[in-house]
């Protein structure tokens, strides 16, 4: 019945459409703003979800943290000896880093120490490293920061250098030596990288220590019995691989929308209520016309495919049109508001660009819940039209 | 249970399936209890306008179905990739005991709402509205598995461990695996191969002999061998591995989502002349264009299916 599609009742339906003006564009307006909602947030959690992923190609492949009574705690050194005694492991590298709190802007700086002789763990930081001088940089005490930390930096008088101050109390000033632009943003926007020396003094730890192990593996194939021999060796060492990641971020991004979605449900119903009651108060305008299309021959399928034609280019065109708003929105516009609802409360909120991820099945999912569910509510109301008798209709 | 978009999507439209499925039900009971169709009463034509709200519904529940079971199917191959060992959907349909079953119900529905959808086309265009009562009794009866495919897709959801190891398919679809799928791997997958084809001849010559009972028995046999064929010998073609059998596999980008046209092809090549020889069976007539279309379908499949080995053995001068 629905699958062969007649233009003429197609032309009689649009038609109608434009008759029934005021009506029609109000339910138009209300199923735009909802699917453009809808629309919005899956697009935004896609859009990070993405970035995330990209990101993880360039993070390590294992990193090794330490846990002491379930919280993270320094690692020694000597133990990298260890583990790149393990076949297979090609790199075992220490690493120094952490947070840095700077009260007046209430921002964290993601501060990485880096030293000249050792090979960077990331691709992305030995590149880094090659465009600035590490030797002077540690000599002269410098460092490296990202944009977002420089324009913080500069909103507090801090142009050419700044004060950190240790543990013990101490200033311990910085020279900013240069400024690095990433092109990906969620990583870089808040790093600040200083000589490994100056970062062991500005968190005040021993310098037999390391925040955490990385390790490359020659063989990715090789990276679970790596894993293995690590843990089995050092127990307290828990061992987060790029795929545990990679799972998570599908997980809470899921679990993020599938909330959002949820409550969305409530709204999907309250909604099907309203073009229910909206398609069943039959003006006596539409009365007189469905009786008179009866008196002229017309059968109850022909009303109900009529009808059917209304509500799906309504549908479809309200879907078209929430569609297109939210791309708008999200790329363009870069989703004011609703995506903190997804970057959360980070405060040094890096402005990084949400990257373009569009695909088919995001289409088709945001399909399935929106025009299927405006046709069901439209289905009884206009098979009750399409019932009505003619002669009852026009006494 | 891991609530992603696209399950609270399904389960969404689960739950309006089974509104309106019930709304159905209920009419169809009223209808085939009181239907009359040599009474001129009121209440009669109170029915008949039912009976066409019926239609509606199980059509608008056909229509959604159909794009449904490819999303399904698409979802279970994006949860593989959260569940550990599983590497398509297969693994993520075998997590959980009732998978196939599930899978299963949701083919054989399709095949029954396409046939009650077949069945009130010839109803409708007889002015002697000949099969209402029988088509709202087999309604009563096809809302059965509507409602068991709706309970056990929930309940796949619910019992779905993200952190189950799963099989992968590539021993699920094996001759070591313990499922019944690996008593058929104790043939030789030549003869399967040739039982197919068997049926697409068996099925050709129905078509020939216009013989409706002949079409929709050597249809519903091609339906099954096609598929055991398709897992036992055409998939490591498809694949170019030898070992691999998944028939899910077939679905992913990799193999440029050529499953989605091979069982579209098969699945209303033999939907047609299954469900319109049941309905010439009822009718007593012979419809020529339900096996037109059946005729074309199968052969566009067998053709399809075909080439792979074929292609596969003139590149590489060796049978896998």
């Amino acid at each position: 019945m629905l699958a062969n599609i007649n233009v003429l009742l197609l032309d009689y339906a649009l038609g109608s459409l434009k008759r029934q003006g005021g009506k029609s564009i109000f339910i138009f307006l209300v199923l735009c703003l909802l699917i453009f909602l809808l629309a919005s947030v899956l697009m935004i959690a896609d859009a990070i979800k993405f970035e995330l992923n990209t990101t993880l190609k360039t993070l390590p492949q294992i990193t090794l943290q330490r846990f002491v009574a379930g919280r993270q705690t320094n690692v020694s050194v000597e133990r990298v000896d260890t583990i790149l005694a393990l076949n297979g492991v090609e790199r075992a590298i220490p690493r120094v880093w952490g947070y840095y709190y700077f009260k007046p802007a209430g921002v964290n700086f993601s501060i990485v120490g880096i030293d000249a002789y050792e090979e960077p763990y990331k691709k992305r930081l030995s590149e880094l490293t090659r465009t600035f001088d590490l030797s002077t940089l540690e000599k002269e005490g410098g460092m490296i920061v990202g944009e977002g930390v420089q324009n913080v930096l500069r909103e507090n008088y801090y142009s050419d250098f700044f004060n950190f101050i240790t543990p013990k109390g101490e200033r311990y000033p910085l020279k900013i030596a240069g400024v690095f632009h990433s092109d990906i943003a969620l990583e870089s926007n808040d790093l600040m990288l200083v000589p490994k020396q100056a970062a062991y003094t500005i968190f005040g730890m021993p310098p037999e220590e390391a925040t955490d192990i990385v390790v490359h593996v020659s063989n990715p194939v090789e990276i679970p019995t790596i894993v293995q021999k690590i843990t089995e060796r050092y127990p307290d060492l828990r061992a987060i691989t790029q795929d545990d990641l990679r799972i998570s971020y599908q997980n809470i991004f899921d679990y993020k929308s599938g909330f959002f979605l949820s409550l969305f449900i409530v709204c999907v119903f309250a909604f099907f209520i309203v073009i229910y009651d909206k398609a069943s108060g039959l003006s006596s305008e539409e009365r007189r016309e469905i009786g008179i299309l009866k008196a002229l021959g017309w059968r109850m399928s022909d009303i109900v495919h009529a009808k059917f034609y209304e509500s799906f280019v309504m549908a479809l065109s309200a879907f078209l049109t929430g569609f297109c708003a939210a791309l708008f929105f999200v790329y363009v516009l870069q989703a004011p508001l609703l995506r903190s609802v997804f970057i959360g409360y980070s405060e040094l909120k890096p402005p990084f660009r949400l990257p373009f991820s569009v695909d088919v099945k995001m289409i088709v999912l945001l399909f399935f819940l929106s025009v299927p569910v405006y046709i069901a509510a439209t289905l009884i109301p206009s098979w009750k039209a399409a019932s009505l008798d003619a002669d009852e209709v026009m006494r | 249970m891991s609530l992603t978009p696209e399950i609270i999507a399904l389960l969404l439209l689960d739950a309006v399936f089974l509104l309106f499925g019930g709304i159905a039900f209920v009419l169809s009971a009223g209808i085939a209890w009181r239907w009359r169709s040599n009474e001129t009463t009121e209440l009669q034509y109170a029915l008949h306008r039912r009976s066409y709200l019926v239609s509606v519904i199980i059509n608008y529940i056909f229509m959604l179905k159909i794009p449904l079971f490819a999303f399904f199917i698409y979802t279970c191959d994006k949860l593989s990739a959260i569940i550990t060992g599983a590497m398509c959907a297969s693994g993520v349909v075998n997590s959980v005991d009732f998978g196939l079953y599930l899978t299963l119900f949701k083919i054989v529905n399709l095949y029954v709402f396409g046939f009650w959808l077949l069945l009130n086309d010839a109803d409708m265009n007889d002015e002697k509205l000949p099969f209402t009562r029988l088509k709202f009794i087999l309604f009563i009866l096809f809302f059965i598995p509507l409602c068991v495919e709706i309970g056990l897709e929930i309940g796949f959801f619910t019992s779905l461990n993200v952190s189950k190891i799963v099989s992968c398919c590539g021993t699920l679809f094996s001759a070591s695996s313990t499922s019944s799928i690996s008593l058929l791997f104790s043939v030789d997958e030549k003869i399967w191969m040739m039982i197919f084809y068997g049926c697409f001849a068996l099925s050709v010559a129905a078509y020939a002999s216009r013989s409706p009972l002949a079409s929709v028995v050597s249809n519903l046999l091609l339906a099954l061998f096609a598929l055991i064929a398709l897992i036992l010998f055409f998939s490591p073609y498809v694949y170019e591995l030898p070992t691999h059998h998944c028939p899910f596999c077939l679905l992913q980008k990799e193999y440029f989502y050529v499953g989605y046209l091979l069982y579209a092809l098969l699945f209303s090549g033999t939907f047609y002349a299954a469900a319109g020889g049941v309905l010439d069976l009822v009718q007593k007539r012979y419809t020529k264009r339900f096996y037109r279309l059946s005729l074309f379908f199968n052969t566009v499949y067998v053709i399809g299916i075909s080439l792979y080995p074929l292609s596969y053995y003139l590149r590489n001068g060796v049978w896998l």
